[in-house]
């Protein structure tokens, strides 16, 4: 059976790239003895969000509708959960006049550092031996992100990425085929990451990743859900702090 | 609702006289929205592909090197089809250009320096459109995943069965990548008819593929490698050979028959403020026998201008034998003669002369690199030899 996924994957390369699902061993990291100031400014970094469907083969057929009701649904569902924790959440004004280059590189930085993250951290078998990660969570990208525009007065950043690829029927009824011929095959991909970076020092104060998140994206019952998985282990606001001021 | 129109044939009119009427165009469809569930989700995909590549440092930002690639583009397709598109040239110093599903262009920097002339550039621009008229990539899109999913059943299917169908599954991997092969065929039949009916002669395009063979050649050759071009394409190929383009774009070319100026002092002109940046990063690709031959070419068109005699110096210090260092340094010589503002052409100089021996004349150098750029990232490395 090999071979056939060989064959396949020879026919996939050449259409796109699949990233291969992997079973995080621990899911969220946050920095020890971080605590939320009350009343947070969030500013929401623009989501990347990618729904579609999957095919037979295993081939992402992207769905613009699926997109669009994710995009949506997502939104709105992360703004009342914000608000029920008693955090100002603003999109981030992508205006004219702001740096859009710098923008993307941060963009670009944020991706990266969380699939460090993921990697380095939290699969302890992937750490290295020049690291202490056990207790810790020691990952920045920089101060410097203070300097991107468009965030004076906001406390942190919030980013956020999902990708669908739901089983068509095709994949559905292979799955049961191919149990059938001892096959192990998979239908549906669903993962999803959500980061908050501390806008003072451009840390990385609490990162939750999911290989197999669960919630249908497509409607707002199932966004919420979603929301509810992609924010597990989001810091709580100290009170503590909020009353030494 | 749509309106379909059929495509005038201005351009070829404003154009001198053919010895053969130009061929029709395609009916184009302005504005054109896709509706189904692939092709749509394609393009959303596109979009956002977009966004990313919009605000990429990649992206060349010269306001005059864009509108040249523009004018050229709209001159090959005509300006009905060449408005809506959006085109960003990257720099990444290869020969290749793409059109997404959305009707973005990317332009590798690249092919910047190895057209020759706005014809040869036209080709290539044209041929990516084509692609993009023809929905190319919504057709490839199905193809593989129809071909991914019948894959997947008689992989089962023998699983289940225990018939071999190892012979079946590779003649469905191949069916893929001959059907992208007859794609780039269509596309290139359809953007030799653009160039037909616009200014450019035809004729650029199967002249481009040549040079891009006499390239590939220089290449293997100062590698010590064998250089072959083949007829006929291997399994996975998804595009025909160079060689197999080449001629086949020859006879059709010579069916339309059209004359015209190939423009190769606009070429020149257009490039010319990024020129400097082309030939820095095609120097660091290592590739000395495919770099001599562009330099070679280019020369042909301009003479050794002090821009392609740095490059040149380059170049051959960058092989760096005891011979290289010598002619290196003679080239940076002339490059400095005609004319060199560059500070790194001193550097470069004086690296080459205090490697070959001559270190008096090499502090020269250094010196004067660093009295013209004193704040240079390596200024504190030059010092450092210029004190021992």
């Amino acid at each position: 059976m090999k071979m056939i996924a060989f064959l396949r994957a020879a026919i996939v390369a050449a259409a796109m790239l699949v990233s291969a699902p992997v079973l995080a061993q621990e899911k969220t990291g946050l920095k020890p003895g971080f605590a939320l100031a009350p009343n947070a400014r969030i500013v929401l970094m623009r989501p990347s969000i990618k729904v579609g469907a999957q095919s037979t083969g295993g081939m992402f057929e992207p769905n613009a509708d699926w997109t669009a009701q994710a995009r949506d649904n997502i939104g709105k569902a992360l703004q009342s959960t914000q608000v029920r924790l008693g955090n100002r959440v603003t999109p981030y004004d992508d205006a004219a006049g702001n740096d859009p280059v710098l923008l993307g590189q941060y963009q670009n930085l944020f991706k990266t550092l969380a699939g460090s993250v993921i990697e380095f951290q939290f699969f302890p078998g992937n750490r290295l031996p020049t690291k202490v990660r056990k207790g810790k969570f020691n990952w920045s990208i920089g101060q410097e992100v203070t300097r991107l525009p468009g965030l004076a007065g906001a406390d942190y950043a919030l980013f956020i990425n999902t990708e669908d690829h739901y089983g068509s029927a095709g994949r559905k009824a292979l799955q049961i085929f191919g149990a059938m011929a001892g096959v192990g095959i998979k239908s549906g991909l669903h993962i999803g990451y959500a980061g908050l970076i501390d806008l003072k020092t451009g840390e990385l104060v609490w990162l939750n990743a999911d290989q197999q998140m669960g919630g249908d994206v497509r409607d707002a019952v199932g966004a919420t859900k979603r929301v509810n998985q992609l924010l597990e282990g989001f810091p709580a606001a100290s009170t503590a702090v909020a009353s030494a001021r | 609702m749509r309106f379909a129109r059929l495509a005038l044939l201005l351009a070829a009119a404003a154009g001198p006289a053919a010895a053969k009427s130009p061929p029709p165009l395609p009916t184009y469809t302005p504005a054109y929205e896709p509706s189904t569930v692939d092709e749509r989700g394609l393009w959303g995909e596109a979009d956002e592909e977009e966004r990313k590549l919009r605000d990429s440092p990649l992206v060349v930002r010269d306001e005059t090197v864009n509108a040249y690639v523009r004018r050229v583009f709209c001159t090959t397709v005509g300006q009905d089809r060449c408005k809506p598109v959006r085109i960003y040239v990257v720099e990444v110093p290869r020969f290749n250009a793409m059109m997404a599903p959305n009707g973005m262009m990317v332009v590798w920097s690249g092919l910047l320096l190895r057209a020759r002339s706005e014809a040869e550039l036209g080709a290539v621009l044209g041929h990516e459109f084509a692609h993009f008229e023809l929905r190319h990539g919504l057709a490839a899109f199905k193809r593989a995943r129809n071909i991914s999913d019948a894959l997947s059943w008689i992989g089962v299917a023998g699983g289940l069965s225990g018939v071999n169908t190892f012979g079946l599954q590779w003649a469905l991997i191949g069916s893929f990548y001959r059907f992208n092969r007859d794609q780039e065929r269509q596309a290139d039949e359809l953007g030799l008819k653009y160039l037909a009916a616009s200014p450019y002669p035809a004729g650029a395009m199967p002249e481009l593929w040549t040079h891009v063979m006499a390239e590939d050649d220089a290449t293997k050759v100062a590698r010590g490698r064998k250089p072959r071009q083949h007829y006929s394409a291997g399994f996975f190929d998804t595009h025909p050979t160079d060689l197999d383009r080449a001629v086949t774009l020859t006879k059709l070319a010579a069916k339309y028959g059209d004359s015209g100026d190939a423009a190769f002092a606009g070429h020149r002109t257009g490039v010319t403020p990024v020129l400097p940046m082309l030939l820095a990063d095609q120097i660091k690709l290592n590739d000395f026998g495919g770099t001599d031959y562009i330099l070679g070419q280019l020369a042909q068109s301009s003479g050794w201008t002090s821009d392609l005699l740095f490059a040149r110096a380059e170049l051959y210090r960058a092989r760096g034998n005891p011979r290289d260092l010598v002619t290196a340094a003679g080239f940076y010589g002339d490059a400095i003669r005609a004319g060199c503002t560059a500070p790194e052409a001193r550097r470069g100089l004086g690296l080459s002369l205090m490697r070959s021996g001559l270190a008096s004349d090499g502090r020269t150098a250094l010196a004067e690199y660093l009295q013209l750029k004193p704040d240079a990232a390596d200024a504190k490395a030059i010092q450092a030899l210029l004190a021992n």
